[in-house]
């Protein structure tokens, strides 16, 4: 697609915190290939992957109907989200509410009880992800890459969330596969970088587990770690806020636990892009936010 | 010849299963498992679960209801859906998962020991009620001392490393917890969301 496209944005509450360098990173990319972004007004948290735990179902229903209310005032039927975990909140959610009815009117009742008005489930919801395999497509980006990241070894780790459960379904836009997603791949070879060869993927990180018990999910992480060491990786790069995190915070204690030597940075695919891009490595590609520097990207940046 | 029928002591209580069914979403597709295992053969994270989801579906429909909602398997999931797209039978495996998890926590079945993630679900909701966003900071901390003050300040001490890495990389901020503008708004609707959810 050539045209423009016009997306209301909702960053998610990482956006403000752990995962600002992934939202500054997709701000700054994704105008440049043509998507255009205005924030959801005055957005709530999803609930991410334990709202229905510590608050119930519904109250996570209408958590997320509220953003998608305030969504809809604003006249766009595209939503865009980058984070894994919103999506699948939020892009759920919307299904649940234009599918289900009794669903719907307890929703409407409660947003009602807020003052706002009726959702019927029209907007559409897309990962990040799915815009740029959809919508930008990967010409875009190899064209408006002029800054090649020559000899740049990436591991791309797409992680489990970004792709299960609506990856291979028309509702989540078909972009990709379950089990052996290439569009992260796609992307590196975009920005002129290398895709080397990394069988897991698609394997989990023990996500919010990792972060309430992380001696529990340890062992996945290491497997996560050990394998883009063999595969000659200089990053790994995954397009979820929570994988990154864990997966750069969780490496010294690695390191302590089993005696190994990690030391590899995790970016994002739109840090990548925004190097690429030839943006600016701070206020753009926001290299200074990983706390494992990623020296090799940093040193192909245009100053 | 046929032979009788043999007596046992056991009887199934379906009420469970059917309650499941008719409560929990995806509830209703449940009785289409047919035991193969994929779910539970594909779950990353099996080593921290004590029964796993094939064998918790098929103990909801032996009515072990206990049992269920007091298992390992409904905290450890990390939500991760590789059994939800592998399931031959299409059974959204995670969501029933998810979903027997609220209930137990509804029910009261939440054991300190066992499943310290409840508390983080707590402290999570707590800081999205409150605020209408997650603070990482308040959430963790809040968890942290749920298991009272010296092992919060033992855990929280252990993480201060990795907390001023974030700090001096910007992505933690010191200050007011960040917060959406409407905030009687979003009470107002997560109230009464509550209230319909509890009515049934
Ligand atoms: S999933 Fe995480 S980052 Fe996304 S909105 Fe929810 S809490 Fe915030
Ligand atoms: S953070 Fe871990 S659990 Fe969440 S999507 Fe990424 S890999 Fe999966
Ligand atoms: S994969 Fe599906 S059919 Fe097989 S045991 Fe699990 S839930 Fe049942
Ligand atoms: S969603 Fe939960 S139960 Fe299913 S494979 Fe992932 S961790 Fe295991």
């Amino acid at each position: 697609m050539s045209e423009k496209m016009k997306v209301t944005y909702y960053p998610g509450c990482s956006s403000e915190a752990t995962g600002r360098h992934l939202d500054e990173s997709i701000r700054a990319v994704m105008p440049e290939v043509g998507v255009e972004m205005a924030d959801i007004e005055d957005w709530n948290c999803c609930g991410a992957s334990v709202g229905h735990i510590g608050g119930g179902p519904l109250p996570t229903l209408a958590l997320n109907g509220r953003n998608l209310a305030n969504a809809k005032k604003q006249g766009n039927e595209h939503v865009m989200t980058p984070c894994a975990a919103c999506y699948l909140n939020t892009h759920g959610s919307n299904l649940t509410i234009r599918d289900d009815e009794a669903k719907r009117e307890k929703v409407n009742e409660a947003l009602k009880a807020g003052g706002m008005e009726a959702y019927e489930g029209d907007l559409k919801v897309h990962h990040a992800m799915e815009v740029l395999v959809n919508f930008v497509g990967m010409e875009k980006i190899a064209e408006r890459a002029t800054n090649k990241l020559k000899g740049l070894k990436v591991a791309g780790w797409v992680g489990c969330q970004t792709v299960r459960p609506f990856a291979e379904t028309d509702d989540g836009g078909n972009y990709d596969t379950y089990e052996e997603p290439e569009f992260l791949d796609d992307i590196t070879r975009a920005c002129g970088a290398e895709a080397v060869p990394y069988e897991k993927k698609t394997n989990c990180c023990g996500g919010s587990v990792a972060v309430m018990k992380p001696e529990k999910t340890l062992h996945l992480m290491k497997l996560l770690l050990e394998e883009a060491e063999k595969a000659g990786a200089d990053v790994i790069s995954t397009p979820c806020p929570l994988c990154q995190t864990n997966l750069e915070m969780y490496q010294d204690a690695i390191n302590a636990k089993y005696g190994t030597n990690f030391h590899i940075p995790v970016v994002f695919p739109s840090q990548l892009m925004a190097v690429a891009f030839g943006m600016d490595p701070q206020k753009d590609a926001a290299l200074q936010r990983n706390t494992i520097r990623a020296e090799k990207l940093e040193k192909l940046a245009k100053k | 010849m046929t032979a009788a029928i043999p007596a046992t002591s056991r009887t199934y209580d379906l009420s469970f299963a059917r309650w499941v069914r008719e409560n929990v979403k995806g509830g209703d597709k449940m009785n289409l498992c047919m035991q193969c295992g994929v779910c539970s053969g594909s779950c990353p994270i099996g080593s921290e679960m004590d029964n796993g989801p094939r064998k918790t579906f098929m103990m909801v429909r032996a009515g072990m209801k206990d049992e269920v909602l007091s298992s390992t398997t409904l905290w450890n999931c990390t939500s991760c859906y590789r059994c939800y797209v592998r399931c031959p039978r299409g059974i959204p495996v995670t969501s029933i998962i998810q979903g027997l998890a609220a209930v137990a926590a509804k029910e009261g079945y939440a054991d300190k020991e066992k499943v310290s993630n409840y508390y983080f679900s707590k402290a999570f909701w707590w800081s999205a009620r409150s605020f209408g966003k997650t603070d990482e900071r308040l959430v963790t901390m809040k968890y942290f001392f749920s298991f009272g003050l010296v092992e919060g300040i033992k855990r929280a001490l252990a993480n201060l490393k990795i907390a001023l890495g974030m700090v001096k990389a910007g992505r933690m901020h010191i200050g007011m917890p960040h917060s959406i503008r409407n905030k009687s708004q979003l009470k107002a609707i997560i109230a009464k969301a509550a209230e319909l959810e509890s009515k049934g």
